[in-house]
């Protein structure tokens, strides 16, 4: 009983009528793969119901035809074929769990990648637009829902439903009026089950939210533990927890309250119709009306008959999360695509100049970032976009990576629109190093061979080799294998600047686009990130995206951009003479930087 | 618990009662046409007793079970709140976080258990005691295949277990890859390597898809088996108790209530079955609870503490002959007899390269860790004899690795004194240069931050730390690497403020950048524990190569470091 308990459905989450049968629809097309082995599994279901409704009947076929009438033969019949009925259920059933669990866990695996390849072609506004922690639930949280579902949901949901049908088929046939008489308990149990699958879901959200709270509380107080001892305020986050903990404790109860009225319903419901059986169905079996054996089928019917409902109440709110959980899933497939591959994208045209003619972008729904920008970069130049924060540097050097597309005006290779470019193309010969060393997990040499996953040992070695920092990843006790998630192996910020620095390295674009960190890395590896990224910017076109003045005076030319627009263009000496916007973050770099004291 | 067991009875007697009415019924009122109401009456009544006293029994489970849980888990959490930095360090968080979770959920899933198993216990030896009275033969042969329900039942749970683990662990993986995916989503489109996500992804999710048709396979082994066992005892109870009926030694009523009862068995025995299994992951869970609450807290509060001074000159810091080392077995101690004396109203800079014993100084202060040998001392008194409270309102520290609150601006730069007025706050604010962010904030100081709040940059919360540490006031301030996330261009600001805030007090600055080291009366140069060199920042740099080395001023070697 208790494994179905623990769904809830979120009210803004619920479908309409509308909805449900879209996600429905979606749903039976994606599962036309495996139509063999869905009708097939549905069929065994079915058989399966049919075998648990056969029990009762024939218990009565042996009582009427055999005892009844003392006939020891038919006895036997009832038995041989109750023995039948009980293999075939036993074969029915078993085979139905293996083949719907094909079915949906396949059904599962394809849903992972459709979803996974979607988010992979997204672009970056989406990104900046939608939470990490909420895509990766998608992921996570709502194709776990289903699996719950796939691995017992949908077996129960279904027997569930066919047999509380088939039992009530079959009470018909064998009395309707009897039937009719114990339906005057059916209103009760399904008000009280409709009522107690609206409030359990309500519950459910109450807890589920009240152990989020608790849970996050817990893990503040754990992570948070120096700072909490550092300002000694020890016994006031204790009780501010434990003020968290009982409002859990008070929400759990309330939900516990909800299963202690409903389950005595349900339980006195069984009892008060079998009552009425016995009594009723007495009566007419004394009338000459019904035979006994009716009657105690009848009865047998009963006490099953309330499980069901039981059952049913509690999987629909499973059925309910995983129909919300589906559509959100669907939602994330057909997000469309801002930033698409063209068809008949053409090949990135070499040694030609970047330019960016009259560009102007904003996100959407938002004021401009950029407005009316227009630069030409010849091949092989090296110029840093510099600028106050949230100037629009960065964004001008994400347009030439088309992360995004501009809202006016167009950026081009040569005469070419980036935007006829082919993708694959486009990311072989523009590489984007972001500010922070990102590490995925996985050894270091991984980690560099993400940037062309065919490269040879040899030649990732070379990459690293190349920037200066050979020796440094070999002297770890395991090289270039170290796992870079591991306890113990951490690597410093610089250090993962190197990694980052070494992707670029082995990519050996014609277009390479630095963000440069503004965070400061222990001494020792700024140096060694220095000189790697002079390496790196030698023989190609380069965009840095400077924070620093060391990087900036190494550039050709520095393009200032401020509040969206390239305000100042020259090179690093002409601009600190000019004394404009360049001069004085040069001045306040300089000042950073303590070379006056 | 008492009130429980009762409940327990009076369901079970409710509950057995039902059949053996209902087979008196069918052979005293239908069969031999006597009258029926009585029977019909009696069984609504027994209903109704069952009915209520399910409810009541399961109110009481599930009501002692969560309050045991809840206490628990106030227990835990205090007691974890307790804990010397030394414990912490040793256990990771997420591992603390699971004693507070999940081992406590599998405890608790037992604790319900136990007193619904009483229950269940109770119904089968009625129903078997009534079996046997009834026609102790067919008792026998019905119930003898359902001792299998709870063996299979029990196996089942075991089997399935580690499958079930496997299947998390594989989504676990697949998840991570996801995550990792979502948060270097820069990367991936920056190396355009999207493909080799994609091919990572697949091989995560077909590992996910072999292992849940691993479990769906054990399902289908047990699950059948046990719904079809009790089928056998009621296939016996028509062809032995058919006979039986026909011969004249068995009413058609005691078969029925031999049906009925067979049935109501089948719950019970697969619920006691499933305790078995869940004691075992409970008792296990349970150990590794009471590991963390027996763990002692190391540091403690002296029985009789010596007050702080509280007049005259106030912060002088004194380190007398320190030794110290994280874990006492090695060889080369992280401060080896370290002697460092900083005056009342001074701020000193201390610099060294990593491992030099520089943030270890920081948090041998405020007592995060005791000495090995020698004594540190605040304004004369051995830090060991003050009350931790008194001390750690003395000593102010922003850790390197800035850790905030999910709660707002507010909150988090009052977090010594909630009750702080807004002016002392916004005060506290400004002079860490942080005012002008929090100015331009959607809702100011009421601005909720955090995992579901607004999202700072590293020197935006490096800033708020800092505020937080002057707004407690105290009188010697430790700012361990506090500003190395802020932006350089924006760092003089922050500078022009700490000179106010420490020009009132005693100030331990640990920092990497020259014009930060720059603002301090004297410079400390840590060595393997230490002190290497003291003297201005000019001074230093002038006439201390090892200085120079540190602070990687000279930037001629390529690749320095390695």
């Amino acid at each position: 009983m208790g494994w179905a308990w623990g769904h809830a459905t979120d009210p803004d989450d619920q479908l309409d009528i509308d909805a449900t049968r879209r996600v429905l629809g979606r749903t039976a097309r994606m599962l036309l793969p495996y139509r063999r082995g869905a009708l097939g599994a549905v069929g065994l279901i079915v058989l399966w119901t049919a075998m648990l409704l056969a029990g009762p009947l024939l218990v009565r076929r042996g009582i009427d035809e055999g005892i009844a009438k003392g006939d020891s033969g038919q006895l036997n019949v009832s038995i041989g074929l109750y023995v039948v009925v009980a293999i075939v259920s036993y074969l029915c059933f078993r085979n139905a769990i293996v083949l719907l669990a094909r079915v949906g866990e396949g059904f599962l695996r394809d849903m992972r990648t459709r979803v996974f390849d979607s988010l992979l072609r997204q672009s970056m506004a989406f990104y900046d637009r939608e939470k990490a922690g909420v895509l990766v639930s998608r992921m996570t949280s709502d194709v776990d829902s289903l699996q719950e579902l796939v691995q017992f949901g949908l077996i129960m949901f279904t027997s569930a439903a066919l047999l509380l049908i088939g039992s009530f088929v079959i009470l018909m046939v064998l009395s309707w009026q009897l039937m009719l008489l114990c339906a005057v308990a059916v209103p009760f149990v399904a008000l009280a089950s409709v009522k107690f699958q609206r409030d359990s879901n309500k519950a459910y959200l109450a807890v589920r939210e009240e152990i989020g709270d608790t849970l996050s509380t817990l893990q503040e107080g754990i992570s948070g533990v120096r700072v909490v001892q550092a300002f000694a305020r020890e016994e006031v986050e204790a009780r501010r927890f434990s003020d968290a903990n009982f409002s859990l404790y008070r929400t759990h109860m309330a939900s516990v309250r909800i299963q202690c009225w409903y389950l005595p319903i349900v339980e006195f419901a069984g009892a008060a119709t079998t009552a009425l059986a016995l009594g009723v169905g007495g009566w007419m079996v004394r009338e000459g009306r019904l035979s006994l054996g009716t009657v105690v089928a009848f009865i047998l019917l009963l006490s099953t008959l309330f499980e069901p409902v039981q059952q049913l109440s509690q999987l629909f709110n499973m059925v309910q999360s995983a129909t919300a959980s589906l559509h959100k899933l669907y939602g994330l497939i057909d997000e469309p695509l801002e930033i698409a591959d063209p068809v008949d994208g053409v090949d990135m045209p070499t040694g030609e100049p970047i330019v960016l003619d009259s560009v102007s972008f904003g996100y959407a729904g938002g004021d401009p970032v950029l407005r009316d920008v227009d630069l030409e970069i010849a091949p092989g130049e090296r110029v840093a976009f510099v600028g106050p924060t949230g100037a629009g540097k960065s964004t001008m050097a994400k347009l030439i990576a088309r992360f995004y597309d501009p809202t006016v005006g167009s950026v081009r290779v040569g005469d070419v629109d980036l935007r006829d470019i082919g993708l694959r193309s486009l990311r072989d010969h523009v590489v984007v190093v972001p500010q922070e060393g990102y590490l995925f997990s996985g050894t270091i040499a991984d980690n560099i061979r993400v940037a062309r996953p065919e490269a040879s040992d040899a030649e990732v070695r070379d990459a690293i080799d190349r920037i200066g920092v050979l020796d440094r990843f070999e002297q770890l006790p395991e090289g270039l294998a170290t796992e870079v998630r591991e306890r113990g192996s951490r690597l410093s910020a610089g250090e993962k600047q190197l990694v980052s620095l070494a992707r670029a390295a082995l990519a050996d674009p014609s277009v390479l686009i630095l963000d440069e960190a503004t965070s400061s890395v222990d001494p020792g590896t700024e140096a060694a990130v220095e000189t790697a990224m002079e390496t790196l910017m030698r023989d190609r076109t380069v965009i840095a995206i400077a924070h620093r003045l060391s990087t900036s005076e190494r550039c050709d030319r520095v393009a200032v951009v401020s509040d969206g627009r390239l305000v100042e263009l020259g090179s690093h000496d002409e601009l600190v003479a000019a004394g404009g916007h360049y001069f004085a973050l040069y001045d306040a770099w300089v000042v950073g930087l303590g070379h006056d004291s | 618990m008492l009130l429980g067991m009762l409940a327990s009875v009076m369901w079970t007697a409710g509950r057995v009662t039902v059949p053996l009415m209902v087979q008196l019924g069918l052979d005293r009122g239908v069969r031999e046409d006597g009258p029926l109401l009585g029977w019909v009456l009696l069984i609504l009544g027994a209903g109704f007793v069952s009915a209520v006293f399910l409810g009541v029994r399961r109110y009481l489970a599930f009501r002692n079970a969560r309050i045991i849980e809840a206490k628990l888990r106030d227990r835990i959490f205090a007691h974890v709140q307790r804990l010397h930095f030394s414990f912490h360090d040793a256990n990771a968080t997420g591992e603390l976080m699971s004693r507070g979770n999940t081992d406590l959920q599998h405890f608790q899933n037992v604790v319900v258990l136990v007193p619904l198993t009483f229950g269940n216990f109770l119904i089968v030896c009625a129903v078997t005691l009534i079996m046997v009275i009834i026609q102790p033969m067919l008792a026998l042969l019905a119930l003898v295949s359902l001792p299998f329900v709870n063996v299979l039942g029990r196996r089942f749970a075991q089997r399935l277990h580690p499958a079930v683990l496997a299947v998390q662990q594989e989504a676990a993986q697949l998840a991570a890859v996801v995550e990792e995916t979502v948060s270097g989503v820069r990367v991936v489109k920056g190396f355009g390597s999207e493909p080799v996500q994609a091919a990572k992804l697949e091989v995560e999710a077909d590992d996910v898809f072999d292992e849940s048709m691993r479990a769906s396979v054990i399902r289908a082994r047990y699950m059948p088996a046990i719904e079809v066992l009790p089928n056998i005892g009621l296939i016996t109870v028509l062809g032995y108790g058919g006979h039986l009926v026909l011969n004249g030694d068995m009413t058609v009523g005691e078969l029925v209530s031999f049906n009925i009862y067979v049935l109501m068995l089948v719950q019970p025995l697969r619920m006691l079955g499933m305790i078995v299994a869940n004691a075992q992951r409970a008792a296990s869970a349970g150990e590794r609870i009471s590991e963390v609450l027996e763990t002692a807290p190391r540091i403690v509060d002296p029985e009789r503490p010596v007050p702080l001074p509280a007049t005259g000159a106030l912060g002088r810091v004194e380190f007398r002959n320190v030794s110290f080392d994280y874990r006492p077995d090695t060889d080369a101690g992280v401060l080896n007899g370290l002697d460092l004396t900083i005056e009342p109203g001074e701020s000193v800079a201390l610099v060294g390269a990593t491992g030099s014993g520089k943030s270890t100084v920081a948090r041998l202060l405020p007592r995060f860790y005791d000495v090995d040998r020698g004594d540190v001392r605040l304004d004369g008194v051995d830090v060991r004899t003050v009350r931790r409270q008194e001390l750690r309102r003395a000593v102010g520290i922003v850790f390197e690795e800035t850790f905030l609150f999910s709660s707002s601006i507010r909150d988090n730069i009052a977090f010594a004194d909630p009750e702080a007025t807004q002016d002392v706050v916004e005060r506290a604010a400004r002079l860490a240069g942080a005012d002008e962010f929090i100015a331009e904030m959607p809702e100011g100081y009421d601005t909720v931050i955090g995992e579901r709040g607004f999202s700072l940059s590293g020197g935006q919360r490096q800033r708020l730390a800092i505020a937080r540490a002057i707004l407690a006031d105290p009188r010697v301030l430790i700012l361990d690497d506090a500003t190395s996330a802020v932006d350089p261009t924006k760092e003089h600001e922050i500078r022009d403020a700490l000179g106010e805030v420490m020009a009132r007090r005693t100030t331990i600055v640990i920092a990497h950048r020259p014009a930060t080291i720059a603002l301090a009366d004297r410079v400390v140069l840590l060595d393997n524990g230490r002190v290497a060199a003291e003297g201005t920042h000019a001074e230093l740099l002038a006439g201390n190569e090892r200085y120079r080395e540190v602070l990687a001023v000279d930037r001629a070697a390529p690749g320095a470091g390695a």
